[in-house]
């Protein structure tokens, strides 16, 4: 039970019940309103019934060449609202957002010990791409799995053959 | 923000430059400048680096040196990109936009085919909201470089014109134009990006042309232009225009695809419910509440039953509600309450399954609603002693519980107090039996228990006016936390909950656990910052008001440079929202009440400096708390919105008192210098004026906010105003005559005297009424806390005030001199008067320091851990309640008496 529509400033407000949970970050103002005004399809919010923040993805679209992709800076469902398909309901917007924009894949980055997300992505055909060592920092750093999903004009699925090493996150573009 | 331009171009330059940025850039501002100087010795003239050294200088804080620099730039009229952005950067930080548009104007003439200046002039423009300028550059800026996004940055700039014009026709004309324009580009076949598409959509609207944006959405350019669905772009303007029958068909071919899309649900039933007021029926439309429920029914069957969709189910109770307004449903769809329950049966194990129900609960009647209260609970074949032993089981009789609750008749508090040891006892068995299967980031089924306990312990708390089952609550919560780090529910509670005993510092341990920040700031302010002065704890309060102010401050400074980037990604309609939602957060209560209190508590609790004049008073403060932060399981929730706006309505009363107590402070400041009394006669007299609205103003908030106010544990606790206006101590009085004797002796009006003899007379009696508030029982801590936080505020600004009076009659440059100063027996009175002033305000103060010296203890005990140790747990549990209760109310009452000492201090320096 959903209402899915894209995200606006005033949502910042609301979305307590969301960010609060500890694996999701608020970041300044200028983050999201970057987002807002450059990436407006890929910030969208699925709300419940009674007009509560259920959950939302952000996301964009950058790259040169063959590496011109989507990639999902944020993806958070409340706790209240999980085992819904919320999660994946918010990424199949994404995917088609970036099958329009002719991406060649959609990547995003995830803690590796975040064993309820990495399922998720995975069973949403997601590989895991590459580690990326010390990509959050914390105490101590934690790595990142940078994961991993072709899109259709990536006819040949070059984009999702794993790398055999882990890369350092300078090493990320 | 980093200073850098993103490109240089001249070589040479860069290179010299280049560590005038880096030092900028890292902050070290001195190096910055000491870098310039060292570039300037060799080419003097160099205009970017004289541009930076001025940047440098402005955050050193010598503005006038630096704005020195800059108007000799100015007058050079420099037409180099790395120069204009330096100063550019500079004028942003003193907030002189328009600078910025006056230094590109001149630029463009020095260079008038330059596209990179011409883009800064319009986005100088977008900064200070000019948008016939903006206008004129976007078009001079089409003319030579004939591309897409200038022509619609034109478009947009006549959009906003017509969007802030104050007459109709005028609007009209800019709107016909915007239109004409856009439409000339489509004949061209020049419109080529989807926000162009959009931007159209959004000129059309504005005319209220719906019967155009539809022709335009169904047309092979929007088509092309705007991936995705079209029709589901059509419902709002098929709304618009009443084309019900092709809404209605449009919704049911969206739902037959997308069964659980709530936006989808609503223009159905828009549709239906106006079909049926029309005369005739439409076999392939729904027009009966027959049809349309057989439609829902038809998705339910169709949606495949190991994974129901909540969509179809609650689209039913939807149905109910809207038929039940002006009408009897049950005929159609059975009772609300059988349909509640159906509800609960097939989503009881989704934690959502409650929260979804809670607006379809409210509009059963409440007789209905009570009598089946029980059927919630039974539903599923459990009761209230039920013991489920799996997560999934835990989660179904947990929802059961709480729509039980939520449906319940009010309970009294034994009631109350019994269900609050069940669920206790309920969450304890699942920690006995490892049920609680939180992890650190994840909480569980099981925690619902803890919460749920801890609002009946409240409910009964509030009954019986005892603290006893608030002190449960805590103990519990507190488990429930060490179990589940992550669960923010038991987190809010406990702040709410702390502070209801008053007890800061310990809802501070809390609160430092949910990391709240930034936007955050604002909008759960209420939850905690917001309390901790009145709970006496002022350190922490500064801490946590002058962040918010921070956050304030970098917001007013960032927020039209994210219009500018709506612009250049050509994103339009988040031009405007981005911009209004800039004024939303520029104009926020709460961020001026931060800056207002911070300012009067550092009086008290900080060293003996002039407070900072406050921004201005927004015009129209807004609202940016999120009261739905903490979950409500109450029935007698009542209307929240109205709750809403009551309370923020005495807040922005309770902000005006203090911006005029405040603005009469700083004028204060500014008469107790050495002009004549003529020369500050117009200050003087707006100073007067200002105390005496303060005065007014809070006689007249006592007749309105007089009243006292039940507390919930899910809402702000009663705004600070009914306090401070309904308090027995007279401020009004206080505040006043001080004011009034600080004014009057800037006046050299000898009318002082007679302020202060009042002002004297007041304090003297005032102290009745701190011994009766100096004993209070733990319920009544949090009230008796307020009571002395406004007196304790009244205590910091006149001890500040004597000192002004002190400075101003006997400067301290005047004191070290040693040749002696002959004084006129009108200052000798004066003095005279001001010393049994602060022989009194320090007699008082040694009274304070008693009252807090004898603050009572309190006796915290609990049952919690009696109950756990009926358990076999194996690890031992201390519950930190008492020690934080106990730890953290030495805390704030030293730090009180602390200050006192301080301000005694000083008030015997001045002497």
């Amino acid at each position: 039970m959903t209402t899915i529509r894209p995200f606006t400033c005033e949502d910042m407000l609301k979305f307590n019940n969301v960010n609060l949970d500890p694996l999701t970050e608020t970041y300044g103002l200028p983050f999201y309103t970057q987002y807002l005004a450059h990436w407006p399809e890929y910030f969208q919010v699925a709300e419940s019934p009674s007009g509560e923040i259920m959950g939302y993805i952000m996301g964009k679209a950058e790259g040169l060449g063959e590496n011109w992709h989507g990639h999902v800076t944020a993806l958070t469902v409340s706790p209240d609202y999980r085992r819904l398909g919320i999660a994946a309901t918010l990424m199949n917007i994404l995917e088609d957002v970036s099958e329009k924009k002719k991406a060649y894949f959609v990547d995003l980055f995830v803690r590796v010990s975040n064993k309820v997300a990495i399922n998720m992505y995975k069973n949403l055909g997601y590989i895991v791409y590459r580690t990326v060592l010390e990509y959050y920092s914390g105490d101590p750093d934690e790595d990142a799995y940078d994961m991993r999903k072709a899109c259709s004009r990536d006819v040949e699925k070059k984009s999702v053959i794993p790398l055999s090493h882990p890369v350092r996150p300078e090493e990320v573009d | 923000m980093a200073v850098r331009p993103q490109r240089i171009q001249d070589g040479v330059v860069e290179r010299r430059l280049r560590p005038i940025y880096d030092w900028l850039d890292n902050g070290n501002n001195k190096k910055a400048l000491q870098e310039a100087e060292k570039v300037l010795k060799k080419s003097p003239t160099l205009q970017a680096a004289r541009a930076l050294k001025a940047l440098a200088l402005l955050r050193l804080g010598k503005t006038s040196e630096s704005h020195a620099v800059l108007d000799a730039l100015v007058e050079e009229k420099p037409s180099d990109d790395t120069t204009l952005q330096a100063m550019t950067i500079s004028y942003r930080e003193v907030h002189q936009l328009h600078k910025v548009c006056e230094i590109y104007e001149a630029a463009v003439k020095v260079d008038p085919s330059n596209e990179e200046l011409y883009s800064h002039l319009f986005m100088s423009y977008v900064r200070v909201g000019d948008h016939k300028s903006q206008q004129r550059a976007a078009m001079a800026l089409y003319k030579f470089a004939p591309k897409n996004p200038y022509y619609f940055w034109a478009v947009m700039s006549i959009v906003l014109q017509a969007k802030t014009a104050d007459d109709s026709t005028k609007r009209g004309i800019l709107l016909s134009l915007a239109q004409r324009m856009v439409e000339n580009f489509i004949t061209d076949n020049k419109m080529e990006a989807e926000q162009e598409a959009r931007l159209y959509i959004m000129i059309l609207e504005l005319q209220e042309k719906w019967d155009n944006i539809l022709k335009f959405i169904e047309g092979p350019l929007y088509l092309q232009l705007v991936p995705g669905l079209t029709s589901q772009a059509c419902i709002p303007y098929f709304k618009r225009i009443g084309e019900w029958k092709r809404l209605n068909l449009l919704c049911k071919d969206l739902l037959w695809e997308n069964q659980d899309r709530w936006d989808f649900y609503m223009p159905y039933f828009d549709s239906v419910f106006q079909l049926m007021t029309k005369s005739g029926t439409d076999n392939y439309v729904d027009d009966t509440p027959e049809k349309c429920h057989e439609f829902i029914c038809l998705i339910i069957e169709n949606v495949s039953t190991d994974r129901p969709l909540r969509g179809p189910y609650l689209a039913r109770l939807e149905l109910w509600k809207r038929l039940a307004k002006d009408g009897d449903p049950t005929s159609l769809l059975g009772s609300g309450v059988a349909l509640c329950v159906q509800y609960l049966r097939v989503f009881a194990n989704k934690p959502c399954a409650v929260p979804d129900l809670k607006v379809y609960l409210s509009m059963l009647p409440q007789k209905e609603r009570e009598d089946h209260s029980k059927d919630f609970l039974n539903c599923l074949g459990f009761d209230e002693n039920s013991e489920p032993v799996n997560a999934n089981d835990i989660q179904k009789h947990v929802s059961c519980l709480y729509a039980w609750r939520l449906t319940a008749p009010v309970g009294s508090a034994e009631e109350n107090l019994s269900i609050a040891r069940l669920l206790r006892k309920h969450y304890l068995r699942c920690l006995e039996q490892g049920l609680v299967t939180s992890t650190v980031t994840e909480f569980c089924a099981a925690d619902n228990y803890g919460t749920l306990a801890a609002h009946h312990f409240f409910y009964a708390a509030m009954e019986q006016e005892d603290p006893a089952p608030i002190l449960e609550a805590l103990n519990l919560l507190e488990l429930v936390l060490h179990h589940s780090a992550a669960n923010f529910h038991a987190k809010l509670l406990l702040i709410s909950l702390y502070h209801v005993l008053g007890a800061a510092i310990a809802a501070d341990s809390i609160y430092c656990k949910l990391e709240v920040k930034n936007i955050q700031l604002v909008s759960l302010g209420w939850i905690h910052a917001a309390r901790l002065a009145p709970a006496l704890a002022s350190a922490r309060a500064l801490r946590l008001l002058s962040d918010t102010c921070t956050f304030h401050k970098h917001h007013a400074k960032d927020s039209v440079e994210q219009v500018t980037y709506a612009y250049k990604f050509g994103t339009f309609e988040k031009v405007v929202e981005v911009w209004e939602w800039g004024g939303r957060i520029g104009g926020c209560a709460w961020c001026a009440t931060c800056g207002r209190e911070r300012a009067l508590l550092a009086l008290l609790a900080g060293p003996p400096q002039p407070p900072h004049a406050p921004q201005r008073l927004p015009q129209t403060p807004t609202d940016n708390r999120d009261l739905n932060a903490i979950v409500s399981w109450s029935s007698t929730d009542g209307d929240r919105a109205l709750y809403k706006s009551r309370s923020f309505e005495r807040d922005v009363a309770y902000l005006r008192l203090k911006d005029g107590l405040l603005s009469a402070i700083v004028l204060c400041i500014e008469c107790a210098d050495n002009r004549n009394a003529e020369e500050k006669s117009s200050q003087l007299e707006e100073l007067r004026k200002c105390i005496s609205a303060f005065g007014s103003a809070l006689d007249s908030c006592r007749h309105v906010y007089g009243e006292r106010e039940r507390i919930s544990v899910s809402a702000p606790l009663p705004s600070r105003i009914i306090a401070f206006v309904t308090s027995p101590v007279p401020y009004r009085e206080l505040y006043t005559n001080t004011l009034l004797m600080v004014c009057e002796i800037c006046a050299g009006s000898p009318s002082a005297h007679t302020y202060a003899e009042q002002a004297r007379s007041t304090i003297v009696a005032s102290r009745t009424e701190l011994a009766a508030h100096a004993q209070p029982t733990l319920w009544g801590n949090r009230d008796a806390f307020e009571f002395f936080s406004n007196y304790l505020e009244f205590i910091g600004v006149i001890t500040f005030l004597l000192g002004v009076c002190n400075e101003y009659l006997a400067p301290a440059h005047a004191k070290k001199s040693k040749k002696k100063t002959t004084h006129s027996p009108e200052q000798i009175k004066t003095t005279e008067t001001l010393n049994k002033l602060n022989d009194d305000v320090q007699t008082t103060i040694t009274i304070l320091e008693e009252i807090f010296e004898k603050w009572p203890t309190f006796s915290y005990e609990a049952s919690l851990e009696e109950e756990l140790a009926k358990l076999t747990l194996t690890n031992k549990y201390h519950s930190p309640v008492v020690q934080k209760l106990k730890s953290g109310f030495e805390e704030v009452l030293t730090d009180v008496k602390n200050n006192l000492k301080k301000k005694a201090k000083y008030l015997k320096s001045l002497q």
